[in-house]
């Protein structure tokens, strides 16, 4: 069985990823609104991936935190974010952190 | 900050670029006056139960109406004991940006995840990414002398 893992570490899947990743912080920096960058193609890219983007995106919050957490949610299905800490990019990233080694999509 | 077709109208004399990059706040939060959060209908906002993905021009006005301020029709002017705030909004009335003036009767933008910026007027930085000004409000207090 091929986990979620292994194909992330698949070197098309991860430089689509990064392609995609990069035009989405480029095309999104000016925006003042997330729900306005999720609807970005590039963004949107992502979510097509699917589960194997998950190890990826929790890699780039721990890299360089971002808001990543929308594609996170629409795949995973999990939101791990207290509603105390909506809307603070350090705390969100953190408890995304905390979501992939509980659910071993990253190492601890 | 190097005009663009994100910016138009900016140009190396009509605004100053005041701190470093910052992802951790946008531009409402910054016109509201804070630093520590991104401000966004199901993220934070006032009120907090207000419809999530509400990106609507009307979203940004009833905020700022829930913070005390009132329409000024677009009067961009510095008026002492009065602090002022610019919603940009684009033709479908999106809102996208919120501007705040300073004691000076400048004006300070939180430019998406990037960077502060003084500028001379709201329209500064209108006409592309953000549309254009379409409210201006104001409450009855000092301007905060929050930056730049």
């Amino acid at each position: 069985m091929t986990t979620d893992a292994t194909l992330a570490t698949r070197p098309d899947l991860r430089d689509r990823f990064q392609r995609l990743a990069g035009q989405w912080r480029e095309e999104s920096q000016y925006m003042s609104n997330t729900g306005q960058m999720t609807l970005l193609k590039s963004y949107l890219g992502i979510i097509g991936i699917g589960e194997p983007a998950v190890p990826l995106l929790l890699e780039e919050l721990k890299r360089d935190p971002d808001y990543w957490f929308r594609a996170l949610e629409a795949i995973t299905l999990e939101d791990p974010v207290p509603p105390e800490d909506k809307g603070r990019l350090d705390r969100m990233a953190a408890a995304w952190i905390d979501w992939g080694v509980r659910s071993g999509h990253l190492a601890s | 900050m190097k005009a663009g077709a994100e910016f138009p109208r900016l140009t190396p004399d009509n605004h100053r670029e005041t701190s470093p990059r910052d992802k951790a706040y946008n531009c409402i939060a910054w016109a509201v006056g804070e630093m520590k959060q991104w401000w966004e209908p199901g993220l934070y906002w006032v009120p907090q139960d207000w419809p999530t993905d509400d990106r609507s021009l009307g979203a940004l006005e009833s905020l700022f109406s829930t913070l005390g301020y009132v329409d000024c029709n677009l009067d961009d002017g510095l008026e002492p004991g009065f602090a002022k705030v610019a919603l940009y909004a684009t033709s479908a009335f999106e809102g996208t940006h919120a501007a705040r003036q300073l004691p000076s009767g400048k004006w300070t933008s939180k430019l998406g995840k990037l960077i502060d910026i003084e500028h001379d007027t709201p329209e500064v930085i209108a006409g592309g990414e953000y549309g254009e000004v379409m409210q201006v409000m104001k409450r009855a207090d000092a301007p905060a002398d929050l930056g730049p």
